[in-house]
């Protein structure tokens, strides 16, 4: 399990290589990047800033990938999740699951960005057109928050 | 002295002295949370707009009437935005 919290922009083919190094006997990698957009629904948006709780943040993600990891048996995971000041088309998080046979990391992946979104101590604040704004997880977050639950392997 | 510590929204709008010394009545969380309405009532109004999640020296508490000790980290946690 590695989880890694970064104030600077990151590589995530890079990450995804370093990950991958030596793991011969694994047969599948699934990854998902988030991107910060340069719009939410049509509105402007020209930073995105994420606030975090130092040391409690780290732990809360290793958490939740723990879990994740053991429910859908991927022997690792790896997390890397952007905070401070994030510009239009930077990544803001990498999720990697590592496992023998590709379903199982398909889930894990998806299942760990919907956790990430409504339990990860990360608290998201747009500037653009509007002004700034704190975002809040939206109805169809916690919809798949509350659908992930459920999924198992 | 405990120390206090605000997260998103409501960090903009907390007092920078985030070492506060409190009053003799105030004992338990409950206690603070009434305490921090009076002492800034903004703060106080955006703490009982949202869900706030208490986080007592890094673990998350649900009790409110937990006794706050000398040196306690108490954060407060609005609801989160990650991913």
């Amino acid at each position: 399990m590695q989880v890694r919290l970064t104030s600077q922009p990151f590589d995530p083919q890079r990450e995804e290589a370093a990950f991958v190094a030596g793991r011969a006997q694994m047969g599948a990698l699934v990854s998902f990047v988030g991107l910060c957009r340069d719009n939410n629904e049509g509105v402007a948006v020209r930073q995105l800033h994420i606030d975090h709780y130092a040391g409690f943040t780290e732990k809360e993600i290793a958490r939740l990938a723990q879990d994740v990891a053991a429910r859908f048996a991927c022997p690792d995971i790896l997390v890397v999740h952007r905070v401070g000041d994030i510009a239009p088309g930077e990544a803001i998080v990498l999720v990697a699951a590592l496992s023998h046979h590709r379903a199982n990391a398909f889930d894990a992946v998806r299942v760990l960005m919907d956790y990430l979104k409504t339990d990860a101590p990360l608290w998201k604040k747009e500037t653009g057109a509007k002004g700034a704004q704190w975002i809040e997880p939206r109805a169809e977050d916690r919809a798949r928050r509350a659908e992930a639950e459920g999924k198992s392997p | 002295m405990v120390k206090l510590v605000f997260l998103g929204k409501l960090r903009g709008l907390a007092r920078e002295d985030a070492e506060v010394a409190l009053p003799a009545d105030v004992g338990t969380l409950a206690e603070l949370k009434d305490w921090i309405a009076r002492r800034d009532p903004d703060l106080g109004s955006a703490m009982a707009a949202t869900q706030v999640q208490y986080v007592v020296n890094q673990c998350v508490v649900r009790d409110f009437s937990l006794p706050i000790a000398q040196n306690d980290e108490i954060a407060f946690l609005p609801p989160m935005s990650g991913g």
